[in-house]
Parts: C-alpha cells; sequence; structure tokens
C-alpha cells in the first residue's frame, strides 16, 4: 500500500514542486534540472518504456494469428512490417557507396564493382547516418513507404472536412448561422478564388437573399418587389459612384472581411479559450502536485 | 462569499504581497530569487492559496458547491448504456501525447470513471493507445476501477492495448478498429491533433455515440462537429470532479472560477489604468509599474 | 418550383461518397491543368518577408524544420522558400529538427535548393540533425548548443567545422525560422527560444494551427506567419519563384467551392424540408 500509492504520490509532489518553484529561484544547479535534465529523464523513461508497447503489440497481433481471428492476415502485414523496419534500422546499414552510387547490401555492391570492372572500393555509410543516407535502405522505406502512407492518411481530412461540414453546417439557429456565415467568408476568403467574388456581386447576392428573407415576412408584393428593386438601384449607383472598385467597400470583399474575422474576434475568442485552458491546466496540476487528485496511479 | 472568506483571502493576499517583497530584498548573499518573476510568483501562491482554502471549506461544510451540468458528461453514463443494450464494445482514445501533457493524465482519470460504468454494466471496453507509459498508467487505472466495482475477474490487460507512436499510423490502426468491432460508443478524450477529425467522422459513419473532450484549442471545432458532445477546455478538466463528485475536486472548480473573476477584474483595472495614461491623465500605468 | 425543391432536397440528402468523389476531382483536375489564379499577399505573410529581408547581411540563421511527410505540401514550399531568400542575401543557414521525420524533410529541402544554389556543406549550410527532448533541445539550444549538438548529422564533430566557430547558443544566430506541424513547434520555439533570448523569430505553420498562433504574432512574439498553404503561395509570390504552393491554390480554391456549394445545398434542402414540415 505504501509503495503503491504514497511513493509515487510523493514523487509527484517532489519532482512537480521543484520544477514549479524552481523557476523562480536563481541557481544554476536548479536550472539545469529543470531546463534540461528533468524532460530529458521523461524522454529517456518514455523511449525505454517503447519496448513494453512493442512487446503488447506483437505479443496481441501473435495471438490474432495464431487463433486464426478475423483479418488475421493484416496481423501478418503489421508483424512482418514491424520486424521489417526494426532489422533495417538497427541491423542493417543498408547503404553502400561505389562512388556515386548507393547499394543496399554489400554483395550487391561489390557485385557492381565486378560487373562495371571499376578499381572503386566499396564504402558502407556510418552507422548513425546510414538513417539518413541518400539512397540507403532506410531512407528508400522512409520515401517509398512511410510518406505515402502518412499522406494519404493527412490527405483522407480534406474529404472528411467536406463532409463534415456538409451535415453539420445548419442555419438552425441564430448561431449556427453565424457559424455557417463566417466558415464561408472564411473558406472562400482565404483562397485566390475569393479575391476574384468582388464587394458589388456579394452586395447584389445580400440584395436578393434578404428579399428572400423578407417575403416569409411580409405578404405585400408591392414591398418585396419595391425593396429589391431599391436595393439593385442602391448597389448599382453605389458601384458607379466608386468605379466598380474591385476590393471596396471591404466589408463585402471576402479576402478582407476574411482577414478581419481572423485577427479581431477569432483572436479574442482564441485568447479567451487559451487563457481559459491555461487556467484549468495550472489548476488540474496543482491537483495532482498536492495529491488532491490520485486516480491517475489507480487510487479511486 | 461569506465575510470570514473574504477576511481570509484579504489576509492571504496581503502575506503573499509581503512574502513575495521580502524574496525580492534578500541580500545578495543569499538572493536566489528572480526579482523579475514576483508578479507571477504571486500569482501562483495566491492561486494555491484559493484552491488550498476552498478545499478546506468544501472538506468541512456540508453544503455541496453548486456545478452545472455539463450535457457530454451526463451522456457518458448513456453512452455506456447504449453499449450494453446493444451488446457492442466501448471505445475510449486518451489523445496521442504521452502522460507528461496535463491533457493525458485528465483522459486517463476520466478513462478510470467510465472504467467503472463499463464494469458496473458488464460492458466491454476497447482503450488503444500511442504510448507505452499511457498503456501502463491506463491500464492501472482500469484496474482499479475494476476492483473497485467488484468485478476484478472482467478486467483483462489486453483491454489496453498499443497501436504506435506515429500520429497517423495510430489514427489508421483506431479507424480499422472502429469498422472492425464497431463499438456503440466511441469517446476521445485528451490531447489531439489533425486526426481528430478522422476518428469523429469514422465514428459517425459507423452510427456510434461520440463524446469528445479536448482542450486542444484546434481540434476543438473539429469535435463539436462532427461529435455529438463536446466538452470544451476547462469543461474537459472539470470532468474528474463532476463524475466523482469528490468536494476537494469540485472546490478545485471552483477555484478556477474565483481566479477567473480575478484575472477578469485585474483586466479591467489595467485597461483603466492604461486608457487613463495613455489619454495622458495620468502618469501611472499599472502594467508597466508591474513589469508586464 | 417544385421539381427545383425536390432536386434541391435530393442534393440535401446525398451520399458521402458523392461528395468524396466531387472534392477529389476538384483538386485533381486542376492540378493537371493548371489555372493561374491571381494571389493576394497578407499582412501577416508580408511581415515574415521584410523581417528575413531585414536581417544583417551574412548572418547565421537557425532553421527548424519541425515536420513530416503529412504536412509537407503545406510546409515544405515555405521552407524553401524562406532558404531562397536567405540565401540569395548569403545568409548562413544551421538547421536542426525537432521531430524525427524533420531530418527527411531537411535533405528533400536540400536536395532541391542545391539545383538551384549548388550550396556547400559547412559554407553555405550545416545540417545539425535530428534530437530527442522535444523543448529540452531548445532550452538547450538556448543556454548551450554544444551541450545538445557534439556532431552534426553525418557524425563530422563541430569543433571540426569552421561555420560553427562563435555558436555557442541561440543568441549566436540574428533569426530563426521555425516550419512546424504541432508539437514540438511554434509554442516551444515561443516560449523557449525566441522569447527568453530575444533573437527574432518568424514560423511557417499549417493552416490549422494559424489560430492559436496568432496572439503570439500579434503580440510581436512572433514576426508574422506563413499560414498553410495559402501563406506558402503568397510566400513565393513575394520571393518571385512561383512553386508547388501556387499551383495548389487552383485546386485548393476549387474544393473550397465545392464544399461551399454543398452547404449552401443541404442548407437549402433543410429550409424547404422545415417549410413542407410546417406546412403539414
Amino acid at each position: 500500500m505504501f509503495l503503491k500509492r504514497y511513493i509515487p504520490i510523493g514523487i509527484v509532489a517532489f519532482f512537480g514542486s521543484l520544477t514549479l518553484f524552481g523557476w523562480f529561484i536563481e541557481n544554476k544547479s536548479v536550472e539545469s534540472f529543470i531546463n534540461d535534465d528533468a524532460t530529458q529523464w521523461y524522454d529517456i523513461i518514455a523511449s525505454f518504456a517503447i519496448f513494453l508497447g512493442a512487446l503488447n503489440l506483437l505479443k496481441l497481433q501473435f495471438l490474432k494469428v495464431v487463433k486464426r481471428k478475423q483479418g488475421w492476415q493484416y496481423s501478418v502485414v503489421a508483424i512482418t512490417s514491424f520486424f521489417f523496419a526494426f532489422t533495417i534500422g538497427f541491423f542493417m546499414k543498408g547503404a553502400f557507396f561505389v562512388g556515386e552510387d548507393v547499394y543496399f547490401t554489400q554483395k550487391a555492391a561489390e557485385q557492381a564493382v565486378l560487373v562495371s570492372g571499376s578499381s572503386e572500393s566499396v564504402i558502407p555509410v556510418e552507422w548513425g547516418a546510414h538513417i539518413s543516407a541518400e539512397g540507403g535502405l532506410f531512407k528508400w522505406m522512409f520515401d517509398s513507404i512511410f510518406t505515402p502512407l502518412s499522406a494519404t492518411m493527412f490527405a483522407l481530412l480534406a474529404f472528411y472536412v467536406a463532409s463534415a461540414s456538409y451535415r453539420a453546417f445548419r442555419a438552425r439557429n441564430f448561431e449556427a448561422t453565424l457559424l455557417l456565415l463566417a466558415g464561408i467568408i472564411i473558406m472562400l476568403g482565404r483562397v485566390p478564388v475569393g479575391s476574384l467574388i468582388t464587394p458589388w456581386m456579394v452586395m447584389y447576392l445580400l440584395v436578393f437573399v434578404g428579399t428572400i428573407f423578407m417575403s416569409t415576412y411580409f405578404r405585400d408584393r408591392k414591398l418585396i418587389f419595391g425593396s429589391f428593386v431599391l436595393g439593385l438601384l442602391g448597389v448599382t449607383a453605389l458601384g458607379i459612384n466608386m468605379d466598380w472598385n474591385p476590393t471596396q467597400p471591404a466589408i463585402f470583399f471576402l479576402p478582407s472581411l476574411q482577414e478581419w474575422i481572423y485577427t479581431v474576434p477569432n483572436l479574442a475568442g482564441a485568447r479567451a479559450i487559451m487563457i481559459g485552458i491555461g487556467l484549468g491546466i495550472i489548476v488540474t496540476s496543482l491537483r495532482y502536485i498536492f495529491g488532491l487528485e490520485k486516480s491517475y496511479i489507480g487510487d479511486q | 462569499m461569506n465575510n470570514k472568506q473574504i477576511q481570509t483571502y484579504s489576509l492571504g493576499f496581503l502575506g503573499i504581497t509581503l512574502f513575495t517583497f521580502a524574496l525580492t530584498q534578500l541580500p545578495d548573499s543569499i538572493h536566489i530569487f528572480q526579482s523579475d518573476r514576483a508578479v507571477m510568483f504571486a500569482l501562483l501562491l495566491t492561486i494555491i492559496m484559493v484552491m488550498l482554502n476552498e478545499v478546506k471549506q468544501a472538506r468541512i461544510s456540508s453544503d455541496s458547491i453548486f456545478l452545472r451540468t455539463i450535457p457530454g458528461l451526463k451522456a457518458v453514463e448513456e453512452a455506456v448504456g447504449r453499449s450494453t443494450e446493444m451488446g457492442r464494445p466501448i471505445l475510449y482514445v486518451p489523445g496521442i501525447m504521452d502522460m507528461n501533457e496535463v491533457e493525458t493524465v485528465a483522459g486517463v482519470i476520466i478513462l478510470g470513471h467510465v472504467a467503472q460504468m463499463t464494469a458496473q454494466y458488464e460492458t466491454s471496453l476497447d482503450v488503444p493507445v500511442a504510448r507505452s507509459i499511457v498503456m501502463q498508467a491506463a491500464r492501472e487505472s482500469c484496474k482499479e476501477a475494476y476492483l473497485t466495482q467488484g468485478r476484478p475477474e472482467m478486467f483483462n490487460e489486453d483491454m489496453v492495448h498499443y497501436i504506435t507512436d506515429d500520429q497517423f499510423a495510430y489514427a489508421a490502426g483506431v479507424n480499422g478498429i472502429m469498422q472492425r468491432d464497431k463499438p456503440a460508443a466511441c469517446m476521445y478524450m485528451g490531447k489531439f491533433y489533425a486526426e481528430s477529425l478522422l476518428f469523429a467522422e469514422t465514428g459517425n459513419s459507423i452510427g456510434a455515440i461520440q463524446i469528445a473532450g479536448t482542450a486542444s484549442q484546434a481540434q476543438i471545432p473539429f469535435f463539436v462537429t462532427a461529435c455529438d458532445y463536446t466538452l470544451m477546455g476547462e469543461e474537459y478538466f472539470a470532468a474528474s470532479a463532476y463524475l466523482s463528485r469528490k468536494p476537494e475536486l469540485i472546490a478545485g472548480v471552483k477555484t478556477q472560477d474565483m481566479v477567473k473573476l480575478m484575472l477578469i477584474s485585474f483586466i479591467g483595472v489595467a485597461l483603466l489604468s492604461r486608457a487613463l495614461s495613455d489619454l495622458g491623465l495620468t502618469s501611472f500605468n499599472l502594467l508597466t509599474w508591474l513589469g508586464l | 418550383m417544385k421539381f427545383l425543391e425536390d432536386m434541391i432536397l435530393k442534393f440535401g440528402s446525398v451520399d458521402r461518397r458523392f461528395i468524396f468523389l466531387l472534392i477529389g476531382l476538384a483538386v485533381f483536375i486542376p492540378l493537371l491543368r493548371p489555372i493561374d489564379l491571381p494571389i493576394r499577399t497578407t499582412p501577416t505573410t508580408e511581415r515574415v518577408y521584410n523581417a528575413i529581408d531585414a536581417i544583417p547581411a551574412n548572418s547565421k540563421v537557425l532553421m527548424s524544420f519541425d515536420y513530416g511527410p503529412s504536412t509537407k505540401p503545406e510546409i515544405h514550399p515555405m521552407t524553401l522558400g524562406v532558404m531562397r531568400q536567405l540565401l540569395r542575401k548569403d545568409h548562413q543557414i544551421y538547421i536542426t529538427c525537432l521531430w524525427p521525420d524533420g531530418l527527411y524533410m531537411a535533405l528533400d529541402a536540400l536536395e532541391e535548393i542545391n539545383k538551384e544554389f549548388d550550396l556547400v556543406e559547412y559554407e553555405d549550410y550545416v545540417l545539425l540533425g535530428f534530437r530527442p527532448g522535444n523543448e529540452a533541445i531548445v532550452k538547450g539550444l538556448a543556454s548551450d548548443l554544444r551541450k545538445v549538438y557534439t556532431v552534426d548529422s553525418k557524425g563530422t564533430m563541430l569543433a571540426d567545422i569552421p561555420m560553427m566557430d562563435g555558436v555557442n547558443n541561440l543568441k549566436d544566430f540574428q533569426f530563426i525560422f521555425t516550419g512546424s506541424a504541432g508539437y514540438p513547434g511554434t509554442f516551444e520555439w515561443v516560449q523557449y527560444g525566441g522569447d527568453p533570448t530575444g533573437v527574432p523569430l518568424s514560423s511557417g505553420t499549417t493552416s490549422i494551427q494559424v489560430n492559436e498562433v496568432m496572439p503570439y504574432v500579434q503580440s510581436g512574439q512572433v514576426r508574422g506567419i506563413l499560414a498553410g498553404m495559402p501563406g506558402a503561395a503568397e510566400y513565393e509570390k513575394l520571393i518571385g519563384t512561383p512553386g508547388i504552393a501556387i499551383q495548389g491554390m487552383a485546386a485548393q480554391s476549387f474544393a473550397h467551392l465545392v464544399i461551399v456549394l454543398f452547404i449552401v445545398l443541404g442548407n437549402l434542402a433543410y429550409f424547404i424540408t422545415e417549410r413542407r414540415e410546417r406546412k403539414y
């Protein structure tokens, strides 16, 4: 009980307090511990802990293969990929230079020398530099396998953003409408197409939309038609007066409006959320340091 | 706030100010305090004072502290119930970062509460993780939860399992789990980056009820758009207090609110001071005087 | 009218795979048949350009590659653009990586830039490489670079590299630029690098991160920001070297248009449905 409960809490309290209050102390050893050692200790522990995760992964995948569970073939791929990457990272240099040319294995390099009849010697890359050697096996794996897979997963976001926006951006109430309008303005304003949409097109569109909106509240067709024509004439008159300036009035020019939304209301909201989150992190951290919250060590 | 509390806080704040001032006046031979950080030090001590006092009050007082309803947290039990009825598992993702992030620790704590519910309802729980240390901590949390509910035989170490450290490989792994196992409820509680929408959209496509909680500002909009319930920022940090109903934890939430009130007041006063200074009505600028 | 309403209702409940298909075409077609669209620069991008332009001649600049292959399309054009601008003014570039993938990004960037500038290693640039430790690395660089790096990415001792003479910590650099896709990245460089040392810092980030970084830009702690691919395209325009960012803007524009179109159709369908339900 003592080992499992009080020692971890004591460790958290000691190191938490040291790191927190150490920032206010002017002492080389303390500063060095906080700035360098503390985070490096953590990284060392996390790096060794990877073995636990890797073993767990292998265990589950092997069990799936052995028990022939559904999708066991993918587990074979997972295990093979794991050992492939492990082997070429730790046990194979994978880059043997013959002049400018690079070969994955020493045998292939020697074969190439034999075939070409050149007097060049085979120079293996140094351990450590083998993971970044151009033309080497590890770099080939990174460029040919890892990069396309990562890029593909990230590219999925483009499709998912479209389907999520389509599903979620509905003008159900005032706040949802505001979100919808801001989203459209930002999406169009951020890209070059937004600059092609002149403020005058936006103003005509607003007159059109305004008339439709009016028609839901007023039945008088003359009033609606009159407002519509008045709106069109007003925009046209203003346009003629301003020589149809492609970027003015700025309030209807999407890129300018987008910049304003980004730098004023959005920034204000972002700052407020950041302050709130910061406070949440401070108080939560203090709860851990003072031992008020112990659930993370399993103490309910 | 009653008179006694106001008195306590006023005396406390006075004491903190004097103590900080005293530290800045230490002779050079024993001067170990960074005087340019004095304001931050005083603020930190004030937060600690408020928190400890509120915790003390919460422990001795019979009145419960009001905590507003957070729909997302109310829905957790609903989600567990739904999974039990449908006979499908619950997927819990504690973020993609390590235990050095406060959000991840908060996620593991909430996992403990969810595990208590799954133990109670006998629902299967799947927790794929992206960090080995998180795996160990999450296992401890789940094990303790099942033990507390008197269902140790239901706990299986492999319910918390490691996928990979890499962000998108982890996202691919979790998406695969969602597509194959079709969990009835998906909970995302922790620190997320770009993979948040990948999880949320895939969860949506399988018809799962989704509850997300994060303090990652950039990912909140994605979760709000695609999930049924989202705990934003401070709500997420209050989740542990909300679910456990422990007075000392709720006192922590109250501390947050009090400190926020203090900050708002300070911003107002600083704004006024700066305005008067800029208008030339006074030469005193609070922010300059405090060295901020 | 009813026919039109029914058509809109059909679009309002379209299968999401149809949306995926249209998005795919909207991105793919402009990449095959490039379309020139006018690029309008924004103040935040101009600030980055001006900040780099203002660096005194023959300075030492630290560039940090803190992104991976998934965010390469957004951030790589930024780092290429910055390297071009720096090399045109004969600044020396020191490259660090807080992400392991960043090393490969740096190697790709150097290979690309080498086609234009004929770079000489240890005269024009030093590739210090990746070190694990996240913000500890930034803190270490701020206090003592030699504690963090004893050798460069090829294993050459820093003491044997003339370009490293007199470079002992971040204060020995005249500018820092980070291409950042997440953690560790811009925030760590601001909090532990630029702010404590006073070295001017700029950053290029993914579009989604810009929101979080903007407070630092407004306070001047970060000298402008390159915001995603649009920011990269604006930067390419400013340096006068069009690249993949400008090429990609047409694809992004059409993708955004398709999304907006579907949002509008979805909302029209929603209003029509509401109106019909109210009638009955």
